[in-house]
């Protein structure tokens, strides 16, 4: 019977959805909750949580850090998403042909999946330690600067680009790269090889195919990336928190480390509520777009 | 249409049969679980951080607590608190989270402060005579300030944090000075001396770093030094707009940028003035952890010889170093207040105080476990003692003091040092920024 055959279903799927009702949805709708109250740790026992409307949000809007921090997290995204995209085409690309030691480049290429984000935020960060930099060793011996690079720690601006930024977003794409590498390859593979041998016939050349054919065939997988990428990285955190604590002064924070710290360090749950949901109203409607299309296929 | 291929297979009978199975089954496991987590009858839970070697850390704890339930037939269940998240522990403890019955903990005035007598440090006021009637001749008086909290006692202080400064003796001998320096007029001349560049400009060596650990907790003795202090004694009042603040963060702003002599990264998560130390790219080091000592011998005995350490720098007022003590207190919420006494008892003994700072390299708040011979064979230990008459502690009257004190941009105090010292900003600007919002926090709570 079907209400049988539904149940059934319905019990086997019940264990992951009882998790993410728990570890997922109801995290989310109690900080949304909380995003409404006064959550002050040092005044929770002489004011209690008392409802305080939308003073919490309207307190996070007039915060140069908020501000800042919103405007780093949409560059960090910009920067990493777009250069993780661009470069994971090409290696895919190149990965995708026949040549002596694809094996060995594509397990290089992967070597960076291995390594846990804490342990690779440590490692770079000493590689980006001005006095101790390899990276700085490198290029003065090559000639290509006479002093170091304070890659952390350089406080000059431009526009919402710093040093620091960059040098945190490299070390996303860093550990990205596989992720997408993988994702487009698997995606490269799946394409139908004789529209490339009838564009050859027609004389196309490897940049028209790659434009013409590879681009417009990937449209769907790209998508897919695309936004799992900017989920992933509005809501990003260990890295720029291990690296730089969000320093030097705001230049790197992001709004999940904004938030850590608005909870953790200044014990200002409402606020940090408040900031996770302008986090979860960014992420939203991508998620959204994303939930929309895999339920259309 | 396909044969449903359940109506065969299970009736509605044997579907809720095997559903109350597995139901029952899961609740079976649940609570086997949840037994298995629950305290053993008769036992107290003790959670304490990790020190020095930790592999030998935890093997002396498991000792002391098989002597202790050997003299006394309680046990003590306990566990290890990761440094990485004792902060959020902690902070979690005092607002109503899992807690055990005692533990060894830190920062009193600011966890009392946020438990508001509910939840976190429980005060033990009343048994004080009875297990402790010598308190105040067995501990150093610094160390007490530190367990003591709006005229309550809280616990036993079994860890002192003393922060001597620390230099390279090879490095000094090289420059031509026979000590260390003993002022902060010195520590400039030193410094300038010590620091060796590259043809570009590169440092090869920097003279002198104002401390390690957190950058703030590394600033803060040198505003001390110029005899200033954060809030007033009641803890009501921000103090940062004064003579002292000025004259601290002057010297430090020429240091980094007139002399150039410290790093001006020194406020950033990437610097590391203790690796700089060890690979000989730092001479002298002006505050830093007295467990250090320790932590070297153990660790770089191709060093011996090569660093001492000496009592803080005279500043214009006085050499205070930074000082705080770890201590073991009950939280609000056990029911095994005695037990947890006993046990705190026993680990205050004198001769399980030495054993535990023998492994953890902590100086002791007990004026007889730094007379013995483990902290008197050689000089460097000695001058951590002498370092101990310089104690100003950590700790400051305000709940709101751990706020304060975030070693992250956006705490009050970071950014004041940060804005006035690395981006050097108008100094007068910053100061007042800073009080105001120092006694707007102050005022909230």
């Amino acid at each position: 019977m079907n209400w049988r055959r539904n149940l059934f279903c319905y019990l086997m799927v019940a264990p992951a959805l009882i998790i993410v009702g728990i570890l997922g949805i109801y995290p989310m709708l109690d900080t949304l909750r909380i995003s409404f109250l006064q959550y002050d740790l040092l005044r929770v026992m002489s004011e209690g949580t008392p409802f305080v409307g939308f003073a919490n949000y309207r307190e996070i809007f007039q915060d140069e850090r908020f501000l800042l921090s919103t405007m780093n997290t949409i560059t960090f995204v910009v920067v990493v998403v777009g250069i993780l995209i661009i470069l994971g085409l090409l290696i895919a690309e190149m990965l995708n042909r026949d040549f002596l030691g694809r094996g060995a480049v594509r397990t290089a290429v992967l070597v960076p999946w291995f390594i846990p984000p804490v342990v690779a935020s440590m490692v770079w960060t000493w590689m980006f330690q001005t006095d101790r930099s390899p990276i700085n060793h490198v290029f003065r011996s090559l000639g290509l600067i006479e002093r170091n690079i304070p890659f952390l720690t350089d406080i000059t601006t431009y526009g919402p680009i710093n040093l620091p930024l960059l040098a945190v977003s490299s070390v996303r794409i860093w550990h990205g790269i596989p992720f997408v590498v993988i994702f487009l390859l698997a995606g490269l593979q799946t394409l139908p090889k004789d529209l490339y041998e009838a564009a050859e016939i027609d004389g196309a050349n490897a940049i028209q195919k790659f434009f013409n054919i590879t681009i417009p065939l990937l449209k769907p997988v790209l998508s897919i990336l695309l936004t799992l990428l900017v989920i992933g990285g509005l809501g990003h955190f260990e890295i720029n928190y291990i690296m730089t604590r969000g320093g030097p002064r705001d230049l790197t924070n992001i709004l999940s480390v904004l938030a850590y710290q608005q909870a953790f360090s200044f014990q200002r749950f409402d606020l940090a509520a408040a900031s996770s949901m302008i986090v979860l109203l960014l992420t939203g409607p991508v998620a959204y777009i994303y939930i929309r299309d895999q339920l259309k296929d | 249409m396909p044969k449903n291929i359940f109506k065969n297979k299970i009736s509605r009978r044997n579907f809720i049969k095997y559903s109350s199975l597995t139901a029952g089954g899961l609740a079976v496991a649940g609570m086997g679980s949840g037994f298995a987590q629950s305290k053993q009858a008769g036992s107290i839970e003790f959670w304490s951080q990790p020190y020095g070697d930790v592999v030998a850390w935890q093997q002396l704890m498991s000792e002391l607590q098989s002597e202790f339930t050997d003299e006394t037939s309680i046990k003590v269940q306990g566990e290890a608190i990761n440094w990485d998240g004792a902060f959020t522990t902690w902070l979690l403890v005092s607002q109503g989270g899992a807690h055990p019955d005692i533990a060894d903990m830190f920062w009193l005035y600011s966890h009392a402060g946020i438990g508001g007598g509910q939840y976190g440090p429980m005060p033990i006021t009343q048994y004080k005579d009875q297990y402790w009637p010598d308190l105040n001749e067995r501990f150093f008086e610094g160390s007490l300030q530190d367990v003591h909290y709006q005229n309550e006692f809280y616990g036993i202080p079994w860890r002192g944090d003393i922060r001597p400064l620390m230099y390279r003796t090879d490095h000094l001998q090289e420059a031509g000075f026979d000590r260390a320096p003993d002022t902060w007029e010195e520590i400039t001349e030193y410094a300038k001396a010590l620091t060796k560049r590259d043809g570009a400009g590169n440092v090869e060596r920097w003279g002198f770093a104002f401390g390690s650990s957190t950058p703030l907790q590394a600033l803060m003795p040198y505003y001390w030094q110029a005899g200033g202090e954060f809030m007033s004694s009641d803890g009501t009042t921000a103090t940062l707009d004064n003579d002292a603040m000025r004259e601290t963060l002057t010297w430090m702003r020429d240091l980094v940028w007139t002399h150039q002599v410290v790093s001006p990264d020194f406020m950033e998560t990437s610097y590391d003035p203790d690796n700089d130390f060890i690979t000989g790219k730092l001479a002298i080091n002006g505050s830093v952890s007295g467990d250090v000592g320790r932590n070297y011998q153990r660790e770089y005995p191709e060093l011996d010889g090569l660093w001492d350490f000496e009592i803080p720098p005279m500043g214009s007022h006085n050499r205070a170093s930074y000082s705080g003590a770890g201590y073991w207190g009950l939280l609000h919420g056990t029911e095994r207040i005695e037990e947890s006494l006993e046990w705190m008892s026993f680990l205050s003994r004198d001769e399980n105080m030495l054993r535990l700072v023998e492994v953890s390299g902590h100086v002791s708040p007990n004026k007889n476990v730094m007379q013995s011979d483990f902290w008197t064979d050689q000089p460097w230990k000695l001058k951590l003692t002498e370092t101990l008459e310089h104690a100003h502690t950590s700790q400051h009257p305000s709940p709101a003091w751990g706020k304060l004190a975030v070693g992250e941009p956006g705490g009050v105090l970071y950014d004041l040092f940060f804005d006035a010292v690395v981006k050097q900003e108008d100094m007068d600007a910053v100061i007042q920024r800073a009080q105001a919002r120092m006694q707007e926090e102050l005022d909230k709570v």
